[in-house]
C-alpha cells in the first residue's frame, strides 16, 4: 500500500461531524491514502460552530467562528490532500436532534452518487460526543441501506483500538494503518486548525518535537467483519 | 473583542432597551438559546472586573442574568457580543444581542 499512484481513481468518503475530526483523529491515513492517488470526499456536517476553543488568546466569537473554522478546514484539507468539501450545514451540537431520516437519505444520496471504494465514519456508541455518535449512526445506516456495510469503517481515538476487547470487538475487527511516513501533513493539517489547536503548546514547539507526539499508526474498526478468504483484511473493493 | 469597561459596555447595552432584540445566550458547556426575541426594557453591568455580571430586564417580568463575561464588540452588523474567556482563550459564557435574529 506504500506504492505512490497505486491507488489512482479509488475514492475514499469520509463523513464527520466537525471541522479537525478529520485531522485530529485520522489526518495521517487520510493524508497517506491521498498521497497514493485516493479522491477523498469529506463531509462535515456542522462548522464546529458552537465549539469552546476560541483561539489563544482568543480571536474569535460565536458569530465570527463559523466562517473562520470553515476556512481553517479548507486549510487543513489542502494539508491532507483532500480534494472535495461539503458541509451538511447543521447547527454544531444539534446533529442528534435533526430529522434522522433526512439526513440518513442525503448521506446515502451521496454514497450512491460518489460510489466510494471506502467510507469513514464515527461508531455511534463509541464516538465520544454526540454529535459523533448520530452522525456516525446515521451514516452507518446509509451504509446498510446501500448495500455497503463491508466498505465501512469506524474511526477511533488515539490507541484505544490496541486493545478492541475492552470495547467488546477481537483483533480481527481492527485495521491498523501506518502513517508514519505522513505525520508531517498531519502536524500542517493541526496547525491549520489553529483556533483549536493553539490552546495545545506541543503542536506549536518545533517540528520535530511536534511530530514525536503522534503514534505512528491510526487504528479503524470494521463496520462488518472481516471476510474469511481475505486473509490480508483488506475490504472488498482493496483498500485498507 | 475587548476587554469589558463596566460604563462603557452598560452604555452600549442600553441602547437596546425600550427595543425588541433577539438574543443569544450561552453557557458553553451547558446550554445555549439562540434568538429568543424579547422587548428590553432594563440591562445592567456590574462587578469590579476582570470579569462581570449582566442582568436583563424583559417584557415587564423577565430577567436574565449571567455572570463570568469579560470581553466585547459591537460589530459590524449593530449587534452586541459579549463573552467570558478564560486564561486560555476557552469561552465560558456568551451573551449576544441584535435587532435582528442571528443566523440559524
Amino acid at each position: 500500500m506504500s506504492d505512490k499512484g497505486q491507488n489512482q481513481g479509488r475514492k475514499l468518503l469520509a463523513v464527520f461531524a466537525h471541522p479537525d475530526d478529520e485531522s485530529f483523529i485520522c489526518g495521517g491515513t487520510l493524508a497517506k491514502y491521498a498521497a497514493e492517488g485516493v479522491d477523498i470526499t469529506l463531509v462535515s456536517a456542522t462548522r464546529g460552530e458552537m465549539g469552546r476553543r476560541m483561539g489563544n488568546p482568543p480571536y474569535l466569537n460565536r458569530e465570527t467562528i463559523p466562517t473562520a473554522r470553515e476556512q481553517e478546514l479548507k486549510n487543513a484539507c489542502d494539508c491532507l490532500g483532500i480534494r472535495q468539501l461539503r458541509f451538511f450545514d447543521i447547527r454544531d451540537k444539534t446533529v442528534e436532534f435533526v430529522d434522522r431520516e433526512a439526513l440518513v437519505a442525503r448521506i446515502e444520496a451521496l454514497i450512491r452518487d460518489l460510489d466510494p471504494d471506502v467510507m469513514l465514519t464515527f461508531h455511534e456508541k463509541l464516538g465520544g460526543h454526540p454529535d459523533h455518535c448520530a452522525i456516525g449512526w446515521a451514516t452507518t445506516e446509509a451504509c446498510r441501506r446501500a448495500g455497503r456495510l463491508e466498505s465501512l469503517y469506524f474511526i477511533s481515538f488515539g490507541g484505544m483500538m490496541e486493545q478492541p476487547e475492552r470495547y467488546g470487538y477481537t483483533r480481527r475487527d481492527v485495521v491498523k494503518v501506518d502513517v508514519s511516513a505522513h505525520l508531517p501533513a498531519k502536524l500542517a493539517a493541526f496547525r491549520a486548525h489553529r483556533c483549536q489547536s493553539e490552546i495545545d503548546e506541543w503542536v506549536w514547539r518545533s517540528d520535530r518535537e511536534a511530530l514525536s507526539r503522534f503514534g505512528s499508526h491510526e487504528y479503524f474498526l470494521r463496520a462488518a467483519p472481516a471476510p474469511a478468504s481475505d486473509a490480508a483484511g483488506r475490504g472488498a473493493r482493496g483498500l485498507f | 473583542m475587548i476587554r469589558i469597561n463596566r460604563e462603557q459596555t452598560e452604555a452600549e447595552l442600553r441602547k437596546f432597551v425600550g427595543s425588541d432584540v433577539y438574543v443569544h445566550s450561552e453557557a458553553t458547556s451547558y446550554v445555549f438559546v439562540r434568538n429568543f426575541k424579547v422587548r428590553l426594557t432594563e440591562a445592567f453591568v456590574a462587578g469590579d472586573g476582570p470579569s462581570y455580571r449582566v442582568a436583563l430586564r424583559f417584557d415587564g417580568h423577565g430577567w436574565l442574568r449571567m455572570e463570568g463575561l469579560t470581553h466585547y464588540e459591537t460589530d459590524e452588523a449593530g449587534r452586541l457580543l459579549l463573552a467570558g474567556f478564560d486564561d486560555r482563550g476557552r469561552m465560558d459564557v456568551a451573551l449576544h444581542l441584535g435587532r435582528g435574529p442571528f443566523p440559524e
